[in-house]
């Protein structure tokens, strides 16, 4: 899964944790705190997105992601 | 001054909101089936397996409460989503918007409620935990219930849960009571959290001897029969209500407010005993408690819902504890016949069960009595009859001995 793949599949969840993101147009440099996500809400897209991509790794080594491109980038990283 | 009761709001399996529930109840309306919500059977290959499914009422839908969004309904179990309905309702019925949200409490009878939310959510993620949402910690909890409620509904009074085994729902409305009385808050409503049982639970209860399924395995619309010299143990069915219930002086400033009973009494005693079996001494206790409370006898009450599920020592001991408090004139019906046993939501549903019959005028048949277990007591039969009644009781109990008694008088 590319990075572009990463991406879309952490704007599903997003859109499933959190009601009207449903017509959002996502870009790279969005970060979810600022579409409305609490740190639970984050925690579950985060959880999705790892469940989605078999990805067991600890939440630690992805927290410095600022916004759903840097994640999108460092889950690539994880996956190699 | 008594507590007077102004809103209820119902889900059940044989219709959502008071006017279908109500409607249903009247015509005798059942929706008994071999349960198919997910969790609710085990998977099996083995060749007996038509012996082993567990017969219940489900209800058919829920419907989103405005009041909440898609993001919290994803994380919310069965039985938050059927207390957000029938809180809905009552809120509305009774008009909360105008009081003061500090002046409003909330309390919740069941615990340990979510059991086939628990059961699924370990399924799915068994051989993956890593991946176990985050949200779970949160949710386990039957505290999530009132949580998403209060939180919906903007309620700052006060908000628990209180656990009295098959006696919750009418414990919830005890402790409402005495909210109101100890003037901790103004409003006080009650919701029968829906007990969601899984496979698990199902087995056990069938296994202890309480829950019936295997001698009306395959006719589930005869299974439900309290009373009945037939019967075969309690038979599951899901449902929830709430019911808003008022301090009777702040209520005037609220003249346009439906009021649908004074609460004249209202009782707990416990047998001291862990066991399940009933006790005909406590049952008597709680039933002469309040009949003091309110200055009546027996021979004064029209109309008794009995908690009556369908079990064998239980249904006869409750005939005798009836007797005893010189209850055979009163009318009786058993809704436990028509939507099952609600464990949890029993005490609640019933006694808005009670409440709408006598706003109606009508008292529900009871189904399946084909031979009562004792004919000396005023039955209401197959059909619906029209009422006059007044002042009810409502009775429930429980496993862990306990015994609750709730007098009402239609306002």
């Amino acid at each position: 899964m590319n990075t572009q793949e990463i991406f879309q599949t952490i704007c599903t969840h997003a859109r499933e944790v959190i009601a009207d993101l449903d017509t959002h147009e996502f870009q790279f440099d969005d970060a979810l705190k600022d579409l409305g996500a609490n740190s639970i809400d984050r925690s579950e897209i985060v959880m999705m997105t790892l469940e989605s991509l078999e990805l067991n790794i600890p939440l630690v080594e992805i927290v410095s992601a600022e916004n759903i491109g840097e994640l999108s980038e460092l889950l690539s990283q994880k996956l190699q | 001054m008594d507590p007077v009761i102004t809103g209820i709001g119902v889900v059940s399996s044989i219709g959502n909101g008071k006017v279908d529930f109500m409607n249903a109840l009247v015509n005798g309306h059942s929706n008994f089936s071999i349960m198919s919500r997910s969790g609710r059977q085990f998977e099996s290959n083995r060749d007996n397996d038509s012996q082993t499914k567990f017969i219940g009422a489900e209800i058919e839908e829920i419907s989103a409460s405005k009041n909440v969004n898609r993001s919290t309904l994803r994380t919310s179990s069965l039985s938050t989503q059927a207390a957000l309905q029938a809180l809905d309702e009552a809120w509305l019925e009774s008009g909360l918007e105008d009081v003061c949200p500090k002046r409003i409490g909330l309390i919740v009878g069941g615990s340990n409620f979510q059991q086939r939310e628990i059961y699924n959510i370990q399924r799915r993620f068994s051989g993956k935990h890593e991946f176990l949402r985050p949200t779970y910690a949160m949710n386990f909890m039957d505290s999530d219930l009132w949580g998403v409620c209060t939180q919906a509904y903007g309620i700052e009074g006060l908000a628990f849960s209180v656990g009295g085994a098959s006696a919750s729902g009418q414990l919830a409305v005890l402790q409402a009571i005495e909210a109101l009385k100890g003037g901790i808050v103004d409003v006080c409503i009650a919701i029968g959290a829906l007990m969601d049982l899984s496979a698990w639970e199902c087995q056990a209860f069938r296994s202890l001897g309480a829950m019936g399924t295997s001698v009306y395995a395959d006719t589930p619309g005869i299974a439900a029969r309290p009373f009945d010299k037939n019967r075969d143990g309690f038979i599951y069915g899901e449902s929830c209500a709430a019911i808003v219930i008022e301090n009777s002086e702040t209520l005037e400033q609220r003249s346009s407010v439906k009021k649908y009973a004074s609460v004249l009494g209202s009782a707990m005693k416990v047998d001291a005993n862990r066991d399940p079996n009933p006790s005909v001494e406590g049952e008597i206790e709680v039933i002469k408690q309040v009949l003091t409370q309110a200055g009546l006898t027996g021979e004064n009450i029209d109309y008794v819902n009995p908690h009556g599920t369908g079990s064998g020592i239980g249904d006869s001991t409750e005939l005798d504890a009836l007797a005893a408090c010189n209850l055979r004139s009163a009318n009786l019906n058993t809704t436990k016949s028509l939507i099952g046993h609600g464990l949890t939501a029993a005490g609640t549903v019933e006694l808005a069960a009670v409440l709408l019959q006598l706003d109606s005028g009508k008292l529900h048949p009871c189904l399946n009595m084909d031979d009562p277990l004792e004919n000396n007591f005023n039955w209401v039969g197959d059909k619906q009859i029209e009422t006059s009644a007044k002042k009810a009781i409502n009775l429930s109990y429980g496993f862990c001995g306990i015994n609750t008694a709730v007098c009402v008088e239609k306002y």
